[in-house]
């Protein structure tokens, strides 16, 4: 444990940490707005990550468990506004019932079937919006009567507490005894139970985990945006996003995840007088990670280390 | 210690009336044993003998159709893998399975943590105990590296680190000693002896009896799913069913081959040929000529190394050394170019298309060839295989495994080989289908100038129509000479 | 007379949905890969055989047989830069390899949608008719066009059955489907069966996408959807089976056309995709899915 605490990559976190929380009092509340959502975007990358990086679960529809938190907390606070806790914490709860529910046609399929049945979760979620429209304002989508905040710093705060919170929870998992059991349930499902491990039970434990963040990380960004539509949390198109934002930054780091995100969104920002092209610029690179890089970026590094 | 003086209460695993379908395969069929403690039980017995499966039907990780796996008295048929282990039951794989991104000592720490969801730290004596268990198999130097960087050896010794970490009552290892050389299977030896003075229950499953004869106390010799003998191993290697089962039967020779030292161009020539699987050594140095009509047989019993070396000559595995084929080097070609070179392999699994008529199969050998020149081939073969005649309407997988078999020699003929690979033919055949199978092949020599490679394990089969025998023995050629010369010097100590 | 035209539009539909259908699964059943480009694939066919037959002025005929060869090397191009690459890497274990290539086509796909927007806006285009008119069968006013595409659709699926049943080099994409390695054994090279059957489902995708527009009308926007419902008819009639992609695809489009007709136009995709879910949680590998 103390070996971790004098670890290169604690003291470069804690310094890019504290860098951060100093951003406020130099950047405009444009890039700061910017920052923000790429923060919300890193927890759901990291939720991912811990899903497939070390349950070794391929969900292509992380935005089933985001979808499910935002919604769930949007109509929730416009059919009762409660506080705002309370609609977070119910979205909280709906996306780990989400999460069970992929769970278990996930333990009966493997590979590209278990994949399908993630896509299928987001197809369906995306329709029954549509349909109920006039819960959930279709395609057009709704706003939120309360926000966390009308300040762009107090925002930002709170997305960089929110994932420094997160990342330090779901690293230290990933680190933990349960991560190590997480890690052998993924690679080999055979060989840990003949060490005497429920694998299913760990499995669960990952989709519940990976969906208490996503939901949670979902509802706290409409709460900020003070609005929700399919195209931002539930398109398949963000799915994708986190996907690579997980894949460049490097898979099973769950710290890359959040990288990646932060690279994924400033670079859209980057590329923006580009118009529609910024999405190919940015899936091009992604693909030419994938073939060229597979480790992504804090996996090349720290793999390279364990090479010598 | 003999078993007339463990009392029954020792008795530690025990199984009963053990039955398991795979389709319609049988593949262990009414099998029954105790393993008491501090003793060594040896499950011995060919490919496809059902030996593995046994090993995952106690393991829970194959449900059983019918019998009874008992442990320490608690009947554990039904249960989930990871509850059989944690009762007492440790396992060692034949491939080892690391957890690739954790060092030594953390793989086997994760054989000693508890199956809790909340326990994020794991105990304090959790490191000391992961410690001493590396110390005691010999990993001590070893700890913090990672199995991508260890030799061979050593990651067999891991898996048994795991294997014993929890103090199991039963210990199951399937092949300890395949890819070890001479020196680490005593260490090896050693270590498993360790594991009966500490009263633990062991059950070795391996391919022969000869590699365990040292270390067990008893062997129980398994043929097609079902016991054919059991005893002490110097009884089961002598017995008469094991004998002819393993071997085929009695050695006989051929005298009319041994006129065959004539010379002959060679037309095959594999030279220091080595195979590596990840770390675990194929084939060692294999040399091995084949002369232009010439019939040689490749002896050796599962495991050896035939198949691998087969899959060398045939391009399917990278290998280092030289194989010259009609004086071309095949190095860096692809298996199909081979192929079409005029070296066929007819593989151990035959590899049919099952959903294809019989008749597709054979056209698809023929493929390549214009359409007169392949009909004939097609008419020939009828009449060396008549019974493909009468099925070539039917799909490959109906057929029964001694048409199959005959059905993949047909068409590896149809390629119009030079040289034919035959990598064990016999297995699970018949002895009736054996007359056909030897047959066709004495019609095949006397009628075309074809050069027959052959690799089995059954020496009675392999022996009549060699020209040369040569012995592979733990991915080495340990034997090489003319068929009689073999049947006087290897006749009975070949087991 | 609702009934006849349900069955006539739905007979359409699913002939069209079929011909994109079966050369996903053929691609998956020789050479193992879900492209999640498919959609992608058939909007440019779509696209670029409007242009030809619209703009450059080549007239219906041969526009479609130039978005028909678009759909070819389009098809080529997501084999030899994404998806060889990606099975071919020794980078990626073996075991992630399905999964890289998940992605990296996806993303491909994206591209191509953003691409094509880029270039032709995300309007949908109409390809004109290959024959004008309509036809009155039994009360029905039914577009000349719509019986043409259907045969059409039946001619191809035709050609394709007599390919893999009855022609050496179809026997050979069968058999490298069963059996790989017997195959090479057999002196076939494998990465030659693979650029034939990546041909053969670029013409099939490429003329889906063509037919598509000329009885729809096909967009940018459609590359999302298109892929999605080739993929569920595929895994609805089982992952490399070319019949049960056959059957499905008339399941579905049955499905879709009735709940367009008899519920709502706009829930026209949902009862394929609770099909879908039934499919999934039932029976996963499918009607008649082998692997």
């Amino acid at each position: 444990m103390r070996k971790f605490f004098r670890s290169r990559l604690f003291l470069v976190s804690l310094l890019l940490v504290v860098i951060a929380a100093f951003l406020p009092f130099e950047l405009s509340a444009y890039v700061l707005g910017i920052l923000t959502a790429g923060y919300y975007f890193g927890v759901f990358a990291m939720s991912w990550d811990l899903l497939f990086g070390f349950a070794g679960e391929v969900n292509f529809g992380p935005t089933f468990l985001i979808g499910l938190g935002a919604y769930t907390a949007a109509i929730l606070d416009n059919q009762l506004n409660p506080p705002v806790l309370l609609c977070v914490a119910a979205g909280a709860v709906v996306a780990v019932l989400g999460g069970l529910l992929l769970a278990v046609p996930a333990l009966r399929l493997s590979g590209p079937y278990f994949g399908l049945t993630t896509l299928v979760a987001v197809l369906l979620l995306q329709n029954a919006i549509v349909i109920f429209a006039h819960f959930t304002g279709g395609e057009i989508g709704m706003t939120v009567p309360d926000v966390l905040s009308i300040d762009a710093a107090t925002n930002y705060w709170y997305a960089l507490a929110f994932l420094v919170v997160s990342a330090i929870i779901l690293y230290g998992l990933s680190r933990s005894a349960i991560g190590l059991i997480l890690q052998a349930s993924g690679q080999d499902a055979i060989e840990a139970q003949a060490l005497g491990f429920n694998v299913t039970k760990h499995k669960l434990a990952a989709f519940c985990i990976s969906a208490f963040f996503s939901g949670i990380a979902g509802a706290l960004l409409i709460f900020y945006l003070g609005a929700t539509s399919v195209d931002q949390v539930i398109d398949i198109s963000i799915g994708v996003q986190i996907i690579i934002s997980a894949v460049l930054g490097g898979r099973r780091t769950i710290l890359g995840a959040v990288l990646g995100a932060l690279f994924l969104i400033c670079a859209t920002e980057v590329l923006r007088p580009l118009g529609q092209l910024n999405t190919f610029v940015v899936s091009g690179v992604a693909l030419a990670v994938i073939l060229f890089f597979p480790d992504g970026l804090l996996g090349h590094v720290l793999h390279g280390r364990e090479r010598e | 210690m003999s078993a007339a003086t463990l009392a029954d209460s020792d008795v530690r695993l025990e199984v009963e009336g053990l039955t398991k379908r795979f389709g319609g395969l049988v593949a262990v069929k009414d099998l029954g044993f105790q393993v008491r403690a501090g003793e060594i039980l040896g499950l011995i017995g060919p490919n496809g003998s059902g030996k593995s499966t046994v090993m995952k039907l106690i393991m829970g990780i194959v449900r059983r159709d019918r019998g009874s796996v008992t442990l320490d008295g608690n009947e554990v048929s039904a249960w989930p893998p990871h509850r059989i282990a944690r009762a007492g039951v440790g396992i060692v794989f034949q491939q080892s399975r690391p957890l690739h991104r954790q060092t030594v000592l953390e793989n086997i720490k994760l054989a000693l943590l508890p199956d809790s969801l909340l326990r994020l730290v794991a105990d304090r004596h959790v490191d000391e105990r992961a410690r001493a268990i590396a110390e005691r198999v010999g990993l001590k130097d070893v700890m913090q590296r990672r199995p991508s960087t260890l030799p061979f050896a050593d990651l067999r010794r891991m898996e048994m680190a795991k294997a014993i970490a929890r103090d199991p009552k039963v210990v199951l290892i399937d092949e300890p000693f395949a890819g070890l050389t001479i020196s680490e299977v005593a260490t090896f030896s050693d270590l498993i002896r360790g594991f009966r003075e500490e009263g633990r229950a062991v059950l070795l499953v391996d391919h022969n009896v000869k590699s365990v004869a040292a270390l067990v106390d008893r062997v129980l010799a398994m043929y097609l799913g079902e016991k054919v003998a059991e005893g002490t191993a110097d009884e089961v290697m002598r017995n008469e069913t094991v004998r002819r089962v393993y071997l085929g039967g009695k050695i006989e020779a051929s005298a009319q081959r041994d006129a065959g030292a004539r010379e002959r161009t060679p037309l095959l020539d594999v030279e220091e040929v080595s195979v590596f699987y990840g770390k675990a050594q194929a084939l060692d140095k294999v040399k091995v000529t084949v002369g232009e009509g010439e019939f040689v047989s490749i002896v050796g019993l599962n495991g050896a190394g035939k198949t691998t070396l087969f899959n060398a000559l045939s391009g399917l595995v990278p290998y280092a050394g030289r194989i010259a084929f009609a004086g071309a080097d095949l190095g860096g070609r692809s298996a199909a170019s081979i192929a079409r070179g005029g070296l066929v392999h007819c593989p151990e699994t035959r590899e049919l298309f099952g959903d294809m008529t019989v008749r597709e199969n054979l056209d698809l050998g023929g493929q390549h060839l214009a359409a007169p020149e392949r009909a004939r081939q097609l008419a020939w073969l009828f009449e060396l295989f008549p019974i493909l005649k009468e099925r070539s309407g039917q799909a490959a997988r109906t057929l029964s495994g001694g048409e199959q078999q005959m059905l993949a020699i047909a068409r590896a003929l149809m390629m119009e080989p030079k040289l034919l690979i035959l990598d064990e033919p016999t297995l699970g055949l018949a002895p009736v289908i054996l007359e056909q199978l030897s047959k066709a092949l004495e019609r095949l020599r006397a009628t075309t100038p074809i050069t027959i490679l052959l690799g089995e394990q059954n020496v009675t089969f392999a022996l009549p129509h060699a020209d040369r025998v040569y012995v592979l023995e733990h991915a080495r050629i340990v034997w090489e000479g003319s068929p009689t010369r073999f049947a006087e010097e290897m006749g009975t100590g070949y087991l | 007379m609702l009934a006849l035209q349900i069955l006539i539009d739905g007979f359409a539909i699913s002939s069209l949905y079929a011909l994109g259908a079966m050369g996903f699964t053929l691609i998956f059943g020789v050479s193992g890969v879900l492209n999640l480009a498919h959609g992608g694939i058939m909007v440019v066919a779509a696209l670029i055989g409007w242009l030809a037959a619209g703009d450059l002025g080549l007239g219906v005929f041969a526009g479609t047989a130039v978005g028909v060869l678009a759909g070819l090397v389009t098809a080529y191009v997501t084999y030899l830069l994404v998806v060889r690459p990606i099975q071919r890497s020794r980078a990626i274990p073996r075991e992630e390899s399905e999964i890289f290539i998940l992605t990296g086509t996806l993303l491909w796909g994206i591209m191509i949608q953003v691409g094509m927007a880029y270039l032709f806006t995300d309007n949908p285009v109409t390809i004109l008719p290959l024959i004008d008119g309509i036809v009155n069968i039994d009360g029905v006013r039914t577009p000349k066009n719509e019986i043409m595409i259907a045969v059409i659709c039946w001619i191809v699926i035709g050609l394709l059955w007599f390919l893999v049943n009855r022609t050496p080099a179809g026997k050979r994409l069968l058999a490298a489907s069963i059996n790989p390695r017997g195959l090479t054994l057999l002196g076939t090279e494998l990465s030659n069966i693979y650029l034939f059957v990546w041909g053969i489902y670029g013409a099939l995708a490429g003329l889906a996408g063509v037919l598509l527009a000329s009885f729809l009308g096909v967009g940018t926007q459609n590359v999302g959807q298109l892929t999605a419902s080739a993929f569920s008819i595929v895994v609805v009639g089982g992952l490399g089976s070319v019949t049960g992609s056959l059957l499905a695809a008339y399941v579905v489009g049955y499905l879709e056309t009735l709940t367009a007709y008899l519920i709502e136009p706009t829930l026209r995709p949902i009862p394929a995709l609770l099909l879908l879910v039934i499919v999934v949680y039932i029976r996963p590998q499918g009607f008649f899915g082998r692997r």
